[in-house]
């Protein structure tokens, strides 16, 4: 496929010509880095094509700055609205995968890329697939086949008249998204609250979105009665489709093997270990809530939100801004039972197998800290849906201790006991710091306490530790005397290499 | 025919010297719940006529199906003794009236938590022994159980009747049969010896062994004959009752005592004589129904029957006439009023057993005294569903002052810790009743001594509690039960439709409730697993949920799955090293096998990481050959802080150790909870920190970089040290008629197990074969060998042991890396192993 036509040079310089933008970031990939520079020269070319006509029209000459933005902080499938305003920018024009989530600043423009795929073989699979299945079917895929989608429409179309199957295949598409996003309508869209979930009903059937596609559904009906066939790569997007939409039958075709793939056991498994998760949430005492965003609208929203709901299930909450996580990165809390992963849609879903302790979504969240609420299988990963989430039924649950499924038994939390004496959990912080210094001061014959889970605030999470960081300087307070330290690099020090040889 | 009500019943139980709490205990089928019907059928809860068909205890449908008890349940019943038969009672009384506190356990194995909760909150236990199967495995338990717990036992031979009826056995024969059961009854009884219960064997001529036919409700006591033949005899009742057993023969030729057998052909032993023979003639008179003969012989007796029940015949007839002759309540009752011990007896030496605080504090004189006027302590020993759906029946033993409707209780948990809020919760009870079989009575309130049911406390009781009056802060609680059987079968669970989750979750948690021994729990993959004690105790379990707990919702469940550990054989073939994410920090490991014994120690508490450094070094360097100093070198055990693992530091001269330790202990834990096979704990591994490399400055060696690194290497050091699976292994206990042996050896050679022991029973032509089974060959286990022994043969089994794999998980296609492959693909991990290289680092 050529240069142009994949980056969508024209399109991209159409947009920020007619819309007068001066400073444009462009956001790249880690994988697409390598094409920016070639990316910069043909916009570059284009723009000034384009100002050459405009100049010869109007007379009016700006200069616009082109930026290239890389390795951003947060995932790359978000508008890192935080890099750009660093330059100032006053658009985005963001490259590769997205996650399509709203921005909150700044005006953006989505290069999907284009993928390749075989129109032909995807349409006999389709209506293979659609021929034996009695239920209709809804054609949904990766942002980087949005391209083809037309022709592929076109191809099924021609393909039921030409062979004339008895019943014509009830395929319907999925509405891709234009390519430009503008803040101002969506801050609207979370402000005013009667504006789409997931699933939203208005006079003549039901909204859908998700990852940017969007498709309506007569009244009457609901997702349970269509057949979801996915075009597109195994990646995050299609986990959370399939998170979302978990009741549904489900295939992927994929574009690069031919092939439709019926086996979706790992991703099915996926929900049962989110499940799992909620469990785990459950038993937290102390919850450290990860910034995964700077730039999805809502974020800030959610936060508070979610601190609120922290509190008031009796937990303890820490934010935490730390970029990507990473195993090492989170295991430098070891306090924290469990993390809450505040970012886009597509990236929340941390497979936690290799972290310390596990990381949760706000939705998860939700269904875990709100007391006897219930989860009957359904998800939802985005945060305007979430805002817009009704307010969890709390069945009138009497006060009853919580059951816990990793323990195996009834375990009480600690608001039931804090109910008997009110502030007990503002004190609680203080004494725990008063207590360790009184410890300190007794002989301690086992210093194992290390136990995570029994700590409800870092300070006394602290208190347990054997070693509490540096010591008071003892008596002899006279300098130590000068050493020589290890020489050479951390694989092998120069000491260590001889003793090798 | 309801012979005593609620108030009657709340008067006596002021009497604390005229209660008994009693448990009646046995093998599997020895005929408990028959008998205590009969009992009941005399208490008058139910119609004398129907005593022996309808089993009053078993309360629940498949109870009566299987014709097994599940549940245990407690009874109170009512009973009035004679001025005469009170005669030669001396300990202290308060009138002729008594209340007996009865418990009727379930016999199978599987169900032997109900066991240990029934014994915590009885005094006596009534013991049920075959005569024909004699002392079994689960008899052999039981009377462990109650010994341990400082229950005073008394003995009845039960089911009689085959011997009149179905073995026509005579009369020498019989009681050699009876002598041989109450000796292997009382060796195991010996063993138990203990000073502040006294003697606790078991004696026919003192009376605390009874003969009963559960089935057709009579039972006597050498005390009856004593009795009928004291007076034509001109002796002493205690007299004649030595001569009723043991060796003393009577010769009616010649109206002679002697202590041998004279060998002339009417010389017979007493208890024959005198017991046996008598009640062989009148079964055979009413049998073959020579009622002409009958009459005067119970007239002699002193027996009337009423004149409609003259009219029976044949086995009706023989039944109507023992009971009227000699009831079994009456003599099995008088034996335990006679010979088990009242509460405040029974509470002066057992406090020692139950209280957990200091013994010379207010609450244990108080439950030393018995004292209803004292502070309230009362052990909740189970939880009993209640015919609302959800709700739950907190049934116990009030050990002291009284407990009443609308009393503020304080309810201690398990894990309640003396002086701090943990699993705490202060609440009123809404109703006490008091329980009879089927039918539940409310009283205002119940003193000491007593057993009682508390409606309104269940969602603040998991499993058993202690209570207390809400003011008394300072109380300890009351020992927590100690079981003898461990939930080792797992099932995963999941409901067929998948929006009933929550069903399936609000009835996981009831199930949790209503059973001591069921363990419910989620796997990492986010199956919910239901765990047990065996087959049978899963199945019932898993139709309780499905039926009571969830509203019928269908539930599907997994095959039975085994949980494995992981182990290694050698010490590490060199020291692995890997390095933190920054490669600035190195940790050196080695991992080796422990030494033999020292898990197990481990997992009873021997040793464990709140003792005292010096005790447990000590301990490891006297049994275990430790070195000395490095005892004191042990880091943490693990899993969850007290597992059978551990990391010991080996370092020397290393700068900075103690700024990591934390994090390599976090590490560990992690690691030893998911072994690096298939994700199973650890077990019996000991890793040694051989060096450590840390970077100088504090930022670069935190938590972040160490525990992940410490993981690891932990991981590392387990696959250099030949790691092993280690599988769960039953005791089987399998009792069988010679025949059956051929067909129980091939059942047990076909599923792995292996026989070590294989005795005959003197006297019987039964053998006693133990053996050891995987659990993972036990499913259908019972079912097969029934099949292969046309139903002769049935098994116990009891969790034992860990027995290592031998072969090797990590060489390709052998049967522990088929094994590890599955667990694997089960948890819905990558079925390759990772492989080594990704723990180790190189220089």
């Amino acid at each position: 496929m050529d240069f142009e036509s994949n980056y969508d040079i024209a399109a991209s310089a159409q947009f920020i010509h007619t819309h007068n933008f001066t400073r444009v970031a462009l956001q790249f990939p880690d994988n697409l880095l390598k094409d920016s520079t070639r990316v910069v020269t043909a916009l570059r070319k284009r723009l000034q094509s384009l100002k050459e006509i405009d100049a010869t029209e109007s007379g009016h000459e700006t200069d616009v700055g082109l930026f290239v933005m890389a390795d951003t902080a947060y995932g790359s499938c978000c508008v890192d609205e935080v890099g750009a305003s660093h330059i100032n920018a006053d658009c985005v024009i963001h490259y590769g995968h997205t996650c399509f989530s709203p921005t909150t600043t700044l005006p953006s423009f989505f290069v999907f890329g284009k993928a390749s795929i075989c129109i032909a073989d995807c349409v006999e699979s389709m209506s293979k697939y659609a021929l034996t299945n009695s239920k209709p079917i809804m054609v949904v895929f990766g942002l980087e086949y949005a391209h083809s989608m037309q022709q592929i429409k076109e191809a099924l179309l021609e393909s039921s008249v030409s062979c004339r199957f008895d019943p014509k295949p009830d395929v319907h598409f999925a509405d891709f998204p234009s390519s430009v996003m503008f803040p101002s309508k969506d801050i609207k869209k979370i402000k005013g609250l009667q504006e789409p979930a997931s699933g939203c009903n208005d006079e003549n059937g039901t909204t859908y979105s998700i990852g940017g596609l969007t498709w309506k559904l007569p009244e009457g009906q609901s997702m349970d009665d269509y057949l979801l066939f996915w075009i597109g790569l195994d990646d995050s997007a299609f986990a959370n489709v399939v998170l979302t939409f978990n009741t549904c039958e489900i295939v992927r075709y994929d574009a690069n093997e031919n092939q439709v793939v019926t086996d979706l056991f790992q991703q099915r498994r996926i929900l049962k270990r989110r499940y799992y998760l909620v469990e785990r949430a459950k038993d937290a005492n102390i919850v450290g809530i990860l910034v995964g965003t700077l730039g999805v609208a809502g974020y800030l929203h959610i936060i508070n939100q979610m601190k609120e709901l922290i509190t008031a299930a009796g937990k303890k909450a820490y934010t935490l801004v730390m970029g990507r996580p990473n195993p090492a990165k989170l295991a430098n809390f070891p306090e924290c039972d469990v993390f809450l992963y505040v970012s886009c849609a597509q990236t929340a879903l941390l497979d936690s197998k290799e972290y310390l302790a596990p990381v949760i979504t706000p939705f998860e969240a939700m269904i875990a800290f709100n007391r006897g609420s219930q989860w009957t299988g359904a998800y939802v990963m985005e945060f305007r849906d979430l805002i817009n989430l009704p307010q969890m039924e709390v069945g009138d649950q009497e006060e009853e201790a919580r059951f816990s499924f990793l323990k195996g038994g009834y375990i009480e939390d600690f608001e039931n006991q804090e109910n008997l004496s009110e502030n007990v959990g503002e004190e609680r912080e203080v004494l725990a710091l008063v207590n360790a210094t009184e410890k300190a001061l007794q002989l301690r014959n086992n210093s194992n306490a290390l136990m995570k889970g029994n700590a409800r605030s870092g300070a006394e999470f602290l208190a347990n530790r054997s070693y509490q960081g540096l010591n008071m300087p003892s008596d002899n307070a006279s300098p130590e005397p000068y050493l020589i330290g290890r020489r050479g690099r951390a694989s092998g020090y120069e000491d260590e290499k001889n003793k090798q040889t | 025919m309801v012979k005593f009500t609620a108030e009657e019943l709340r008067r006596i139980m002021d009497y604390k010297h005229n209660i008994r709490n009693m448990s009646v205990i046995a093998h599997v089928d020895h005929g408990k719940s028959t008998l205590t019907d009969s009992l009941v059928a005399a208490a008058g809860i139910i119609a004398q006529e129907v005593a022996g068909d309808v089993r009053m205890t078993d309360t629940r449908a498949d109870e009566a199906e299987r014709g097994i008890t599940i549940k245990s349940t407690g009874i109170s019943l009512y009973y009035e003794m004679t001025d005469e038969s009170l005669k030669n009672y001396k300990g202290e009384r308060n009138g002729n009236e008594y209340l007996i506190n009865l418990i009727d356990s379930p016999g199978h194995v599987d169900f032997s938590s109900e066991v240990t909760a029934a014994l915590r909150i009885t005094d006596g236990a009534l013991v049920v022994v075959d005569c024909v199967e004699g002392v079994c495995v689960q008899t052999e338990t039981v009377l462990r159980q109650a010994l341990g717990e400082r229950i005073r036992p008394v003995l009845t031979v039960n089911k009689m009747d085959r011997c009149f009826l179905e073995l026509q056995v005579d009369g020498e024969e019989a009681y050699q049969t009876f002598q041989r059961v109450i000796e292997n009854a009382n060796v195991i009884m010996a063993t138990y010896e203990d000073p502040l219960l006294g003697d606790v064997q078991v004696y026919p001529e003192k009376g605390t062994v009874a003969f009963s036919a559960g089935l057709h409700g009579w039972a006597f006591t050498l005390t009856n004959f004593a009795k009928m033949y004291a007076s034509k005899f001109g002796v002493d009742e205690s007299k004649m009752m030595e001569r009723l057993w043991g060796e003393n023969f009577f010769d009616p030729a010649t109206k002679k005592w002697t202590s041998k057998n004279t060998g002339s052909a009417t010389c017979k032993r007493g208890f024959v004589q005198f017991c046996y023979e008598p009640i062989k003639q009148i079964i055979n008179t009413c049998m073959n129904d020579q009622k002409d003969k009958l009459w005067p012989m119970l007239q002699k007796l002193g027996v009337t029957m009423k004149s409609d029940e003259k009219d029976l015949m044949g086995k009706a007839l023989m039944k109507r006439v023992m009971q009227t002759w000699l009831p079994a309540s009456t003599a099995l009752l008088e034996m335990m009023i006679f010979h088990l011990p009242s509460p405040s007896t029974a509470q002066k030496y057992r406090v020692e057993n139950l209280y957990e605080g200091p013994l010379d504090d207010q609450y244990a004189a108080s439950i030393r005294a018995c004292d209803p006027e004292g502070p309230l302590m009362l052990y909740v020993s189970k939880m009993i569903p209640a015919s609302d759906k959800g709700r739950f029946f907190a049934f116990g033993r009030v050990f002291s002052g009284k407990v009443s409707t609308g009393l503020k209780v304080r309810i201690m948990g398990p894990n309640y810790v003396p002086g701090e809020k943990k699993d705490l919760y202060v609440k009123s009870v809404q109703r006490t009743v008091i329980w009879m079989g089927k039918r539940q009575e409310t009283v205002e309130d119940v003193p000491c001594g007593n057993t009682v049911a508390l409606v309104g406390l269940d969602q603040f009781i998991t499993k058993n509690a202690t209570l207390t009056n809400e003011k008394e802060v300072d109380a300890h609680p009351i020992r927590a039960m100690k079981f003898s059987v461990s939930p080792v079968v797992r099932v995963a669970v999941q409901c067929k439709v998948a929006s009933d989750l929550p069903k399936l979750v609000e009835g996981l948690k009831r199930l949790a409730k209503s059973d001591p021994m069921v363990v419910c729990t989620i796997e990492e993959s986010g199956e919910h697993i239901v765990a047990g004690a065996g087959e049978l105790h899963l199945e019932i379990c898993l139709k309780d949920l499905q039926d009571d707990f969830m509203g019928g919702a269908e539930i599907i469940k997994s095959d039975p799955v085994v949980s494995f550990r992981e182990t290694v054989l050698e010490r590490s073939c060199r020291t692995v090293m890997s390095k933190s994410p920054n490669k600035h920090n190195r940790l050196y490991m080695e991992a080796r096998p422990m030494e033999d014994g020292l898990a197990e120690a481990i997992d009873d508490g021997k040793i464990g990481p709140r003792d005292d450094p010096k005790v447990r070094s000590k301990i490891l360097s006297e049994e275990y050959g430790w070195d000395k100093d490095l005892a004191k070198k042990i880091w943490c055990f693990g899993p969850e802080t007290t597992g059978p693992n551990m990391v010991v530091d080996m370092c020397k001269g290393v700068q900075y150790l103690n700024e990591i330790k934390d994090s390599v202990v976090a590490g560990f834990q992690w690691a030893s909870k998911e072994g690096a096979l298939a994700e199973e704990n650890m077990r019996a591994i000991c890793f040694e920190v051989c060096d450590v490399v840390l970077h100088a400055d504090a930022i670069h060696r935190g938590g972040g970089q160490i525990i992940p690194t410490a993981r690891r290497v932990f991981y590392a050091s387990q696959l250099t040290a030949k790691p092993r699976l280690l599988e769960p292994v039953y005791l089987v206990e399998i009792q069988a008629p010679e025949q059956a042996l051929g067909g129980i050896y091939s059942v047990l050679n076909q599923k792995r197990g292996h026989v070590f022991e294989e005795m005959q029973r003197p006297g019987t032509p039964l053998y006693n074969i133990k053996a050891y089974l995987p659990v993972i060959e036990s499913f259908g286990f019972s079912s097969t060998l029934r099949a292969a022994t046309s139903g002769q043969a049935f098994p116990q089994c009891v969790f034992d042991h860990w027995d290592m794999m031998s072969s090797d998980p990590l060489e390709a296609g052998s049967q522990a890396s088929q094994l590890v492959t599955d667990i694997r693909k089960r948890k819905g991990l990558k079925e390759q192993m990772t492989p080594l290289a990704e723990f180790e680092d190189k220089l």
